[in-house]
């Protein structure tokens, strides 16, 4: 029989565009610090680190959590590192869920990081150019990282597809409301890489192409930063809160997909996030979720870019497919509207630091769940060609 | 022609930096940031997919895999045995070098550092006539520019062979079937070279009117105001740091030019020698709607209201189009 998991501490460093003053050392250190603190433990009484690091060449080192053992005060015991491209850190607390719940630990830390700014490219004396292309070492390396394969034109790709089958959907001016939406949002967020970077839906449309459809304003920045959680299983939980007096944020649901990368028959339907239907629905079934438009109150998504956001809201249950505009034109998202979105300012405006990412978006959630007196979040992360992976989890606030 | 990733080295030198090291200071400290690189040489086998890439090399046949129970044909033949039929054996079967787009297909304006000379290019997938799944492919056109909408879903494109190939995904890309001969169309191994490509030429400017001078005019006085608030802020600044070009800038009422040197940007009337650069549009008003973050010079170039002379100079526009916003992000503080 499986046992509750909550979260009992949570904790990030800012996200910035670029860190002189700090490495991933500790940067990592002191999410974990701020972690156990929050939690009101000690370090010594974490069994377990899940290590959520996405690029190898990010950190500039093979096995780059080895040195963060010993850093972060876990050494000479289990640790484990996932790599799940941009859903890495949702994969790394679907992870960690799955081994408190087994009865394998006790307490276990959550902890992401990410430094992607510290690739440089010399020819054009900026580093994003060389960050999306240390990305696009992910593409598949027989047939497409040779055709100029990125991130964005892979995501891109389902985008347009779907924008074939629904041709009255994420229409530009409601894209660019939704960015605009994020940017007022993370004015609350002080962690956040643009928190003082508000826009206007004019200025969103009037930013650059950068690969069609996405426009400038309508992308994730990329960030570096840290992240972790204390997970525990249900009565140590109910013991670290009744001593810090925060309460419990229960993981009651987790579902995960990966689709196929290639596509045809068969194969990935491109106009769709299939990824994402199957990981919330798993995680609704886990959670006795019937009907999540009902139930859903916070949604904490990866939004890798804007039209992602509308799709995998859609494919979420929250609106329906081919309807997703109805986010910002039935004002679901709007402020006073059915559903939080990205209270944190989405990847988008807080940043995107892989590893960290989702981990920062269930710190989010937590915060907004007891803050906000609500009940049920849900936390996604997407990642690989083509949003090809997911991993969805439920939270739930007694 | 379409250019495509290529050195004389695996590794293209130009992008290779010197060994070396700076120190930032922030806050009073000093950090060391050096420069460094993780590289790895390979002699990759491309083992069971190797019968497509030779094929695509030295036959110029596009080779796919079908199972021998469900009859599904993969293209390109990733696999040796069908996951959906218990993994039965697949076998090895040439399909056609004309198919339709799956999906309409993206296009990259910017690029990663390795793609930067290709910029903007298509990747779509092609479904070809006697394959059931989707081959990822550059789509490029021959008329110069690939704006959107000129290549969507279901459009029939034709495989087009690079007249080098070296057995890469590269060797091959698509253009649209509606920019082509029927006897191109038809021709099995159509290579790039039999393609008559849209060639690049600066665009003839009419004589401007009166009027035309005074906009002329008038947009210089306030490009040159723009560039001068650009000069007194910081962010703006930071965007061109370590960069250098001299752009003639030519206009219907006149030309000028903008001359960016590490941090700094000018404006200088009349013409400047040996420009890196050419940027020709009838209407100044285009060029100082962009610095004035009213729109993008991107947009502009790609719309073909702005004409540049080198693509690869795509990357100073997004520094101009950086600049732009990061002056409107300061003006807003």
């Amino acid at each position: 029989m499986t046992r509750r998991v909550g979260i009992v501490g949570a904790a990030v460093t800012p996200f910035r565009a670029k860190w002189f003053e700090k490495t991933y050392y500790e940067l990592a250190q002191m999410a974990t610090r701020e972690a156990v603190k929050d939690a009101g433990i000690s370090i010594g009484e974490v069994d377990a680190v899940f290590y959520g690091i996405y690029n190898d060449i990010f950190e500039r080192a093979c096995i780059p959590e080895h040195p963060l053992q010993g850093i972060c005060g876990m050494q000479n015991k289990f640790g484990i590192r996932i790599s799940n491209g941009g859903a890495t850190g949702a994969y790394t607390m679907s992870a960690a869920h799955a081994y408190v719940a087994a009865g394998r630990f006790k307490i276990a830390l959550v902890l992401g990081v990410e430094k992607a700014t510290d690739c440089y490219d010399f020819q054009s004396m900026s580093s994003t150019p060389e960050v999306i292309k240390t990305i696009a070492w992910s593409g598949d390396s027989f047939f497409e990282q040779q055709i100029g394969w990125s991130a964005s034109d892979s995501y891109a790709e389902v985008v347009l597809a779907y924008m074939d089958e629904h041709p009255g959907d994420l229409k530009p001016e409601v894209t660019a409301q939704v960015s605009s939406l994020l940017s007022q949002n993370v004015r609350n967020n002080p962690y956040a890489q643009r928190q003082l970077d508000q826009v206007t839906p004019q200025e969103v449309l009037n930013s650059r192409l950068v690969v069609y459809p996405f426009r400038e304003l309508e992308i994730c920045v990329y960030s570096e930063g840290a992240a972790a959680l204390i997970l525990a299983e249900e009565e140590t939980a109910k013991a670290i809160a009744r001593n810090t007096g925060k309460p419990v944020v229960w993981i009651t649901g987790v579902g995960e997909a990966n689709e196929h990368s290639f596509a045809g028959r068969n194969q990935k339907v491109m106009s769709r996030i299939m990824s994402d239907h199957y990981g919330a629905h798993r995680a609704y079934e886990m959670a006795g979720i019937k009907d999540p438009a009902k139930a859903i109150e916070v949604v904490e998504l990866h939004d890798a870019f804007v039209h992602q956001l509308e799709i995998s809201c859609a494919e979420f249950g929250l609106v329906p497919l081919g309807r997703a505009d109805a986010l910002i034109e039935e004002g679901l998202m709007t402020p006073g509207g059915k559903y939080v979105v990205n209270p944190c300012g989405g990847l988008i405006y807080c940043g995107h630091a892989v590893g960290a990412s989702n981990i920062m978006s269930a710190w989010s959630a937590r915060n907004e769940l007891i803050k906000r007196k609500l009940k049920t979040a849900l936390v996604h992360g997407t990642g690989s060609t083509v949003a090809q992976y997911t991993a969805c989890l439920i939270l739930e606030h007694d | 022609m379409t250019e495509r990733k290529a050195s004389a080295k695996v590794i293209p030198t130009e992008i290779i930096p010197e060994p070396g090291s700076r120190t930032v200071a922030i806050d009073g400290k000093d950090y060391l940031v050096a420069n460094d690189a993780m590289f790895t040489f390979y002699q990759r086998s491309k083992g069971e997919l190797s019968p497509y890439f030779v094929a695509l090399r030295d036959e110029k046949r596009i080779l796919g895999c079908k199972c021998t129970r469900c009859g599904l044909v993969r293209v390109p033949p990733f696999l040796t045995h069908c996951p959906d039929c218990e993994f039965t054996p697949t076998e090895l079967v040439e399909v056609q070098q004309v198919g339709v787009m799956n999906s309409t297909p993206p296009i990259t304006y910017f690029a990663t550092s390795l793609f930067q000379r290709m910029a903007p290019f298509g990747r779509g997938r092609v479904i070809l006539n006697g394959a059931d799944t989707a081959l990822s492919v550059n789509v490029y056109t021959t008329t110069g520019i690939l704006v959107p909408g000129l290549i969507k879903k279901g459009a029939e494109v034709k495989v087009v062979f690079r007249d080098d190939r070296i057995g890469e995904s590269s060797d091959i890309f698509c253009v649209p079937t509606c920019e082509l001969t029927p006897e191109q169309v038809e021709k099995k191994g159509l290579q790039e070279s039999e393609i008559n490509w849209e060639a690049a030429v600066i665009p003839q400017l009419p004589k401007a009117s009166k009027e035309q001078v005074g906009i002329y005019e008038d947009s210089v006085r306030e490009i040159a105001s723009v560039i001068e608030e650009m000069n007194r802020t910081e962010r703006a600044k930071r965007d061109i740091a370590e960069w250098k070009r001299d752009i003639q800038v030519k206009t219907m009422g006149g030309e000028f030019g903008i001359l960016i040197d590490d941090g700094e940007i000018r404006l200088r009337q009349g013409k400047v020698a040996s420009p890196d650069f050419v940027m020709v549009c009838e209407d100044p008003r285009v060029l100082l709607d962009g610095l004035a973050y009213r729109g993008a010079l991107t947009d502009a170039v790609i719309l073909k209201k702005l004409w540049i002379s080198k693509n690869q100079e795509f990357v100073t526009i997004f520094k101009l189009d950086r600049m732009a916003r990061s002056l409107a992000r300061t003006s807003k503080r």
